[in-house]
């Protein structure tokens, strides 16, 4: 961190929680006054988040830190990037789900007698899940940043769970056991963390709690501490990243939940996860960089199961999720190299990663919502009925492959040359095997569902329709966004820049 | 025998008697006798939390927040969703001899391992002295049988009681770790937690509804 930030207290770090927080309590108060309601208020308050990170962006880039409360609170490029992320995405998905829950199969799931009660419960719960992610970004408390990530699980186990019908409460057990699980492991890091910093005798009482104030002293931690205080971070956070081993909840809760749910699991949460593990295993980084090679080892071993386990999958939504673990991979492997250029490189693909696979899940929600059918099999010849997603679908496809001129291409690039100019080639390597593969994963299915002869698979897909606007718009959206970014990776370059100078700890 | 060692007794029969419920928390079969185990478990935490408190009076706030969270609310729940769903436990993979076997492992080795290797979990001067090394030795100790719990068990409500022992374990050992935790985040963590349990309890009930069982072997719709 600089050492010459510039600190400016402000009210924007909170109000980037209490803004959705509050919108969920009054969507809940005004439950009665139907979906309409809900929506607005929905729509409302993830585009004031949206600003707000605009606003945190804009005053970050040029080196300044936002501080609230003492600086409990405490915004720099790296939360501000985070913010920015869920606010946006937080809105586009709302804007999709406006037209997504109209449609007469999700209304039958959710039983039809009580559409509209559960649907203001949906949109209450949405706006808290955005709530607790900002909350976790924001936050420079280590034990309040633990109970932030565990209350993304707890207000987004029920929207995992929403059908409640076998598949989907099998999928929120999952969910919320295995998360509660690991998470906990993260509360004994972050104690251990806390313990060993207010240990050192360099900070008083409760400044031991802060982020930013441990960051000077984890280098005196006895080193077995540190160990085990990383180890556990790294199952606890690594959980709910969707890292691998521990990742076998996220295909089944990405998969049943409705689709505006999975756009914010898959494009949002994880990274909101992986931040969490970034900012408090970043800690340890100076004094003992040897922990580089195992993350950046975890990262190698997650992208290529992720992507093996991606191949052999027929249910588009299950085919999408694991590949999330892959894609994550590649973000850990670049934010776990600790140098400036990893940081870079794994921040970018973070953000490309939020663009397009929420891109892909409203994708594949706008074929279920026009067909009712997630099977590849039993798919194809869409591009003619359907030809906004399916060139929003390719587009997706191909950025999250590495294309050019895509901006995955730009991101994945970074990550690889990390990789190399830290002697990690084997890395490298895995990580450039693994993108050819990414592209046979997901760019065939692609084919065969919009370009293949339909004859022979499921009836009625002649009389499939495009979806209503207010669905292809925010998937028009971040389609441009990914090719802009591709042409004009520049754009993005002053905030990640700020951001990876937060994590890099060794050497520029 | 002086104060202090009567106070440090104290302490350690009851830190005993935590293991000694947490084994038959786990290993109870009737659901509901299980949560009132556990109920019992939760007022020997509140005791031990006040018996610290002689030592550090912030831990007074601890001792109330876990009596409402733990003693109170949890068991609440539990005997609530009990009588929605099932009695008696299905059979788990291991049964009660082995259970005893683990106990006593854990036990003797976290015992071991907190009074030759303390500085490894302990990295505060305080956390050193015998009464609190005991203590994490249980905390530990009541830790891993929950995670023991929770892995070997298929009944749904019978892994949740083992979750609640997993955090109780957690709960414990901030006592010697973080005994100056402001009173904020020892709030948010203990909220948490019964949140969570509510959650867990919520789902599994509408799980009864859908599969008729709380078996969760048989959740195998979603695989691949």
């Amino acid at each position: 961190m600089n050492e010459q930030a510039l600190l400016v207290s402000s009210g924007l770090p909170a109000a980037a929680f209490i803004v959705p927080l509050s919108a969920g309590v009054i969507v809940f108060l005004g439950g009665r006054l139907g979906r309409g309601f809900g929506q607005g208020v929905a729509l409302l308050a993830s585009l004031v988040t949206a600003a707000i990170g605009v606003a945190m962006v804009r005053t970050v880039v040029h080196g300044s830190v936002l501080t609230t409360w003492h600086n409990e609170l405490r915004v720099d490029g790296l939360s501000a990037l985070l913010v920015l992320v869920i606010g946006t995405l937080g809105f586009l998905t709302t804007l999709y789900s406006v037209r997504y829950v109209e449609q007469a199969d999700f209304q039958q799931r959710v039983g039809v007698g009580s559409v509209e009660r559960r649907l203001s419960v949906f949109y209450g719960l949405l706006l808290w899940f955005l709530a607790t992610m900002t909350w976790g970004c924001v936050t420079n408390n280590i034990i309040m940043l633990w109970v932030a990530v565990e209350a993304t699980t707890l207000t987004s186990g029920l929207l995992v769970a929403f059908f409640w019908d076998r598949r989907a409460l099998e999928a929120g057990y999952k969910y919320l056991m295995l998360l509660t699980i690991g998470i906990t492991f993260a509360l004994l890091g972050c104690v251990l963390v806390y313990a060993s910093a207010a240990a050192t005798g360099r900070l008083d009482g409760g400044q031991a709690l802060l982020i930013s104030e441990v960051r000077n002293v984890a280098g005196l931690f006895p080193p077995r501490t540190a160990v085990i205080a990383v180890v556990f971070l790294i199952i606890g956070f690594g959980t709910k990243a969707g890292i691998a081993p521990f990742h076998p909840w996220l295909p089944d809760a990405h998969a049943e939940a409705p689709t505006p749910v999975s756009v914010l699991l898959s494009g949002v949460m994880i990274k909101m996860a992986l931040y969490a593990l970034a900012r408090t295993v970043g800690l340890f980084f100076p004094a003992w960089p040897q922990l580089t090679v195992f993350t950046v080892a975890l990262g190698a071993f997650t992208m290529v199961l992720g992507i093996f386990l991606a191949l052999a999958q027929d249910d588009l939504k299950r085919l999408l999720a694991y590949s999330s673990v892959s894609q994550i991979g590649y973000v850990l492997a670049g934010v776990g190299l600790g140098t400036y250029l990893g940081c870079f490189g794994g921040l970018f693909h973070l953000l490309n990663h939020a663009l397009f696979k929420a891109l892909l899940f409203m994708c594949v929600g706008a074929v279920i919502y026009a067909t009712g059918i997630r099977r590849i099999s039993e798919l194809g010849g869409l591009a003619k009925r359907m030809p906004i997603t399916a060139v929003s679908f390719l587009v997706g496809a191909l950025a999250i492959s590495g294309f050019p001129p895509f901006n995955g291409f730009w991101s994945k690039l970074t990550v690889y040359l990390a990789l190399a100019q830290s002697g990690l080639w084997w890395a490298a390597v895995i990580a450039v095997v693994t993108s050819l593969l990414t592209m046979v994963v997901l760019v065939r299915p692609v084919c065969r569902v919009f370009w293949s002869n339909p004859a022979g698979k499921s009836p009625g897909l002649s009389e499939v329709r495009e979806v209503p606007a207010y669905m292809w718009i925010p998937m028009l959206v971040l389609a441009s966004v990914c090719l802009l970014l591709g042409l004009l990776p520049n754009l993005a370059y002053p905030l990640l820049d700020q951001a990876a100078s937060v994590l890099a700890a060794l050497g520029r | 025998m002086n104060l202090t060692d009567i106070h440090a007794d104290l302490i350690r029969t009851l830190s005993m008697m935590l293991v000694i419920t947490s084994v038959a928390t786990v290993e109870t079969r009737r659901l509901r006798l299980a949560a009132a185990v556990y109920c019992v478990q939760a007022l020997l935490i509140v005791a031990l939390l006040l018996s610290f408190a002689a030592i550090n009076p912030a831990l007074y706030w601890w001792a109330g927040t876990a009596f409402i969270t733990k003693v109170v609310l949890t068991p609440w729940f539990l005997f609530q969703y009990i009588g929605k769903t099932q009695e008696t436990e299905l059979p788990p993979w291991i049964g009660f001899g082995p259970s005893i076997v683990v106990a006593a492992i854990l036990m003797i080795g976290f015992f071991r391992l907190t009074h030759s290797q303390v500085d490894l979990l302990a990295p505060t001067a305080l956390a050193q002295e015998d009464v609190f090394r005991t203590n994490l030795a249980v905390a530990l100790t009541v830790f891993v049988l929950g995670l023991y719990a929770v892995l070997t068990r298929r009944d749904a409500v019978k892994t949740v009681i083992g979750l609640c022992l997993l955090e109780n374990g957690v709960h414990l050992s901030l006592v010697s770790l973080a005994p100056e935790l402001p009173e904020t985040a020892l709030f948010g963590v203990a909220t948490e937690v019964v949140v969570t349990v509510f959650l867990l309890l919520y789902v599994i009930a509408g799980m009864y509804q859908q599969f008729g069982t709380t078996d969760t072997w048989r959740l195998s719709e979603l695989r691949g």
